[in-house]
């Protein structure tokens, strides 16, 4: 043997062409997929990011409001990644950078000397500090340690510095967007309670929405009632920011005091149940006025309750532009159902997208027929079955909870669907199954301009029947013979 | 054992400024420490992942909790011309009870998974922050699933805090050297074998550079990592000669191959035209000294006269277009120059450049290029490159992604020439496609529209005012608005 470097020779396993044929045709398989499903210690293609990668897109929903990540710089170059490709935009955050130092001694003279750093470098009015796996392994104590950096002068005087325990090894995003919110929200509103006043406004919690056109139509459905809102929290500005050959670092959020007057508000409203139940029963404990928790205005039933509770709250009518805007997306679904009717669908996502994708997708009598999600719950796979079972077209619908996306590409080669809904990630499946992806959850890298366009409210109704059925006449268009190629559709 | 292993990496005997350093601050290696509370590039898990990914046919498992591949599987944009394996996202996704307990025996299953149903001819086992704080015997556990499984389970140790990204490129080296380079015999041996080293088929660079290399009659035995075969990088100890096309980030692997096995490497670019040239007549001497036939040079040359010969006559047209026009550039290593001599050769004006990631070596070359009093910068934060773009008046940014959106809100035209790129601009063809995309950019007529003051903005009246052709007011350029 001619190793001459004392290693040991090691076996390698030669893949045959034939070998290599052999297991694409099986991974297509009813018998793979069995095994698939069998799978215990491993994940592949995960569908979801960690929790510290939502707790930065609340910290990005603040006016002047610095994202702090609290553990190695790698995890915060890649949250700073993820969000430049989906929304095409800057998204400035900065990390503690710790090392194996700081695995050795504690994470405090990190996030000392980078609080002092950031607020020199990029000063901000709030540091929202969030934590990613080193310090939550070697157990940082977070309270003790920012107490420290105010006494020793790291935190600059009335420096607002909410923070939170993302553990990447727990939950997802969803999660750490929760956590954070609140610890902001704690933070902002401490003291700020007056017994007696009322702000007169709506409190309004959208949840981990990385679509800043959902924003938008949001605050025009609040101004076409006449409510003044305040958004908890709102990255429409600072996540998609208009061009005027200005570079901020920090160009919109909600301002610091609207947040703190949140607490003296006239109604709290989330739309992200699944999303926000911790900031929620927090807010439900502290916040004056009237308090509900409903999902996504997605599809129209969903959007008609989300306008009847916003007249209930504020004891204001349905404005005669919402109605007319009603009238116009059902007379677009009765335009385009027949593209839809009895057509097949594959969903995954977060859960309050999934119970919002499902409901549209029912409305308009398309069928869900695998319905996946990488971290669920038993609560939402109860939610998603008893909407499915209301449904005529909802009774062939199977619920996956805590699936990967390699489980999905299983069930769409063994149980044909004619459509996927989903994110970038899911290209790879849907090229798999030779079915179109709609890109309508997060993240998108490879369309543009996707989360520029609501999906929420009647507007959302008719954006999304408008790219779902344009696209499947696209494919018989593209698909049909000369005899079939017809100039009316 | 990390810190051996960095310090090994690290240890670079050939450098004069690690001669020059006492005992203890060579100890150090020449990273630099990070700083806490900037902004923070990649780190070494990443580095590491980046630098292997690129071997196709191999499964690549993340052992970590979800952030590690959650965030970042399939955003590698490296071409494989064959397998797919790579692209797939695999990892134990470590909960809080694995943590507890320890997630030896589930990262063993998870190996077995992979044999069974996905069959590589090897598994690359990444280290976490998270595998490496609570203990896991990385090591143990690959060689024991490689015994268990039969086939080769390689630990790569660079976990996330153990520095940046750069570092974590050369652990992944390192992690070649100790576990794979050397363990297999090539089937055959020709006087033209070459291993590229450092190129990962970003946009499908090596695409267009191997055959080039084909035409000259060399052999790429192995690339590392590039559109990579594992039994190929397993067997590259037998090339003759080796060609290093990102220096900072794979040194320590070329010069330890050299060490190991006698095989010279040259540290080359293929960017821009007269730096493809120069590789590739450095690729061939370094052949014939080691006992090609001559002849080679000759080849060399002629294919080298007629490929420039091509590439400027298609390049001609630009060139009129070009010239004079101002780039900064902000990019890493050895792109920091070898694009700075590429854009010159086009008779444009390098008006700044980064040097980050740039070693001793990328820095005496920039000088050279572009002069003593050269501009250069280190990291760059956003406010500071947007002050830089309006001051250097700059007509386009070359950058990462990252960078690309500060740019754009300076309503400066930018081309992303690192992973997100979507061209490939490595030799003589990528320079063509470079400049063609640098020319699509500048003369975007997007640009002279968002630069163009709206009706109602005062600028408007005295542009519309301005006398038809002749003395028209100068229009706004990107400096002319108001700063931050």
């Amino acid at each position: 043997m001619a190793n001459d470097f004392e290693l040991p020779v090691k076996p390698v396993k030669d893949i045959t062409p034939e070998e290599e044929a052999r297991v694409a045709a099986w991974i297509n398989t009813a018998e793979y997929r069995e095994k698939n499903f069998a799978r215990q210690a491993l994940v592949i293609n995960p569908a979801h990011a960690c929790q510290p990668l939502g707790a930065e897109l609340v910290a990005h929903g603040f006016e002047q409001t610095l994202p702090f990540v609290h553990g190695s710089q790698g995890c915060a170059s890649y949250f700073r990644s993820t969000f430049n490709r989906h929304f095409r935009e800057p998204a400035p955050a900065v990390c503690s950078a710790m090392t194996e130092d700081g695995a050795v001694f504690g994470g405090q003279n990190n996030l000392h000397e980078g609080l002092e750093n950031a607020c020199a470098l990029y000063k901000p009015k709030m540091v929202a500090i969030f934590t990613s796996c080193m310090p939550e392994i070697i157990g940082d104590d977070l309270t003790a340690f920012i107490k420290n950096a105010r006494q020793k002068g790291h935190l600059p005087k009335g420096m607002l510095a909410p923070y939170a325990n993302t553990p990447s090894f727990n939950g997802s995003y969803i999660h750490g967007y929760d956590a954070m919110l609140q610890a902001i929200l704690e933070t902002l509103t401490e003291g700020k309670a007056v017994e007696g006043r009322c702000t007169g406004k709506l409190n309004f919690i959208a949840g981990f929405d990385a679509n800043t056109g959902n924003y938008r139509e949001y605050k025009r459905i609040f101004e076409a009632f006449g409510i003044p809102y305040t958004f908890l929290a709102d990255i429409s500005e600072t996540l998609d920011s208009p061009l005027d050959g200005t570079y901020r670092i920090y160009p919109g959020g909600t301002k610091l005091e609207d947040a703190a007057d949140s607490i003296n508000g006239k109604a709290t409203l989330t739309v992200a149940p699944y999303t926000t139940p911790k900031t929620y029963t927090w807010v439900k404990d502290n916040y004056a006025g009237a308090h509900a928790s409903m999902s996504l205005p997605m599809g129209i039933a969903r959007t008609d309750a989300f306008l009847m509770k916003l007249s209930e709250m504020f004891e204001k009518p349905v404005p005669e532009s919402l109605k007319a805007e009603r009238g116009r997306a059902v007379d677009a679904m009765t335009d385009s159902h027949q593209y839809m009717h009895g057509k097949r669908f594959a969903v995954y996502g977060d859960p309050d997208y999934l119970v919002g994708y499902v409901s549209f997708l029912l409305e308009m009598g398309a069928k869900p027929i695998h319905v996946l999600c990488s971290k669920g719950s038993k609560k939402l796979e109860k939610e998603l079955r008893a909407i499915l079972d209301a449904s005529p077209y909802g009774k062939e619908g199977k619920i996956y909870m805590n699936k990967d996306l390699w489980h999905l590409r299983s069930l769409l080669v063994t149980e044909r669907v004619d459509a996927l809904i989903g994110d970038t990630h899911g290209k790879f499946a849907a090229r798999d199954a030779g079915i179109p992806l709609f890109r309508f959850g997060f993240p998108i890298f490879d369309r543009v301009n996707k989360h520029r366009s609501p999906l929420i409210g009647y507007q959302g109704v008719i954006n999304m029947v408008t790219e779902i059925c344009n696209k499947f006449i696209d494919i018989t268009d593209d698909t049909c013979d000369d005899r079939n190629f017809e100039m009316m559709r | 054992m990390l810190a051996a292993k960095i310090a090994e990496v690290l240890n670079e005997p050939g450098c004069a400024t690690n001669r020059a350093k006492s005992a203890k601050d060579r100890k150090k290696g020449c990273t630099k420490q990070l700083q806490p509370g900037a902004a923070a590039g990649g780190c070494a898990f990443d580095g590491a992942k980046i630098a292997l990914q690129p071997i196709a046919d191999a499964a690549h498992l993340v052992h970590g909790p979800i952030a590690c591949e959650g965030n970042s599987w399939g955003s590698r944009n490296t071409g494989s011309s064959g397998p797919t394996l790579y692209r797939r996202g695999f990892t134990t996704d470590l909960d809080e009870t694995d943590v507890v307990m320890g997630a030896e025996r589930k990262l063993l299953a998870a190996v077995g998974e992979i044999v069974a149903k996905h069959r590589p001819p090897a598994v690359f086992v990444y280290a976490t922050c998270v595998t490496s704080l609570i203990g896991e015997d990385l090591a143990a556990i690959c060689k024991a699933a490689c015994a268990r499984y039969g086939l080769p389970v390689i630990p790569v140790e660079a976990p996330g805090f153990a520095g940046s990204k750069n570092l974590g490129n050369k652990l992944a080296g390192q992690a070649l050297l100790d576990h794979v380079i050397g363990t297999v015999e090539p089937e055959r041996t020709t006087p033209y074998d070459v291993n590229i080293i450092g190129e990962y088929n970003v946009a499908g660079e090596l695409w267009q550079v191997k055959p080039l290399l084909e035409r000259l009659g060399m052999r790429v035995l192995a690339s590392i990592s590039g559109d990579g075969r594992y039994r190929d990088v397993a067997a590259s100890h037998r090339a003759r000669a080796a060609l290093l096309v990102c220096s900072r980030a794979m040194l320590n692997l070329a010069r330890r191959m050299e060490e190991r096995w006698g095989i010279p490497f040259l540290e080359g670019s293929f960017y821009g035209i007269s730096d493809t040239s120069d590789a590739l007549r450095g690729l061939a001497r370094l052949l014939v000294e080691r006992g090609a036939p001559p002849e080679l040079l000759i080849r060399t040359e002629a294919v080298v006269a007629e490929e420039e010969a091509r590439a400027w006559s298609r390049l001609t047209p630009f060139r009129e277009r070009l010239a004079g026009k101002k780039v900064l550039l902000y990019t890493g290593g050895v792109k920091s120059w070898s694009v700075v001599s590429a854009l010159q050769e086009m008779g444009m004006e390098v008006v700044g450049t980064s040097v980050r990631k740039s070693t001793e070596g990328d820095l005496a070359r920039i000088h050279a290029l572009m002069g003593e009093d050269a501009h250069t910068f280190d990291s760059l934060p956003g406010m500071k490159m947007y002050a830089l773009l309006k001051e250097a008046k700059a007509d386009i940014l070359l950058a990462g992604g990252r960078s690309q959106f500060v740019a754009l809100k300076a309503k400066v035209p930018f081309l992303d020439v690192n992973q997100e790129r979507h061209h490939g601009y490595a030799g003589y063809e990528g320079m063509v496609a470079l400049v063609r995309e640098i020319d699509r950019a500048i003369s975007s007529p997007v640009f002279r529209e968002v630069r163009r003051p709206a009706p109602w903005e005062e600028s408007y009246l005295a542009e519309a005012l301005s006398p038809p052709g002749g003395e028209r007011a100068p229009s706004p350029s990107p400096s002319s608005s108001k700063g931050p």
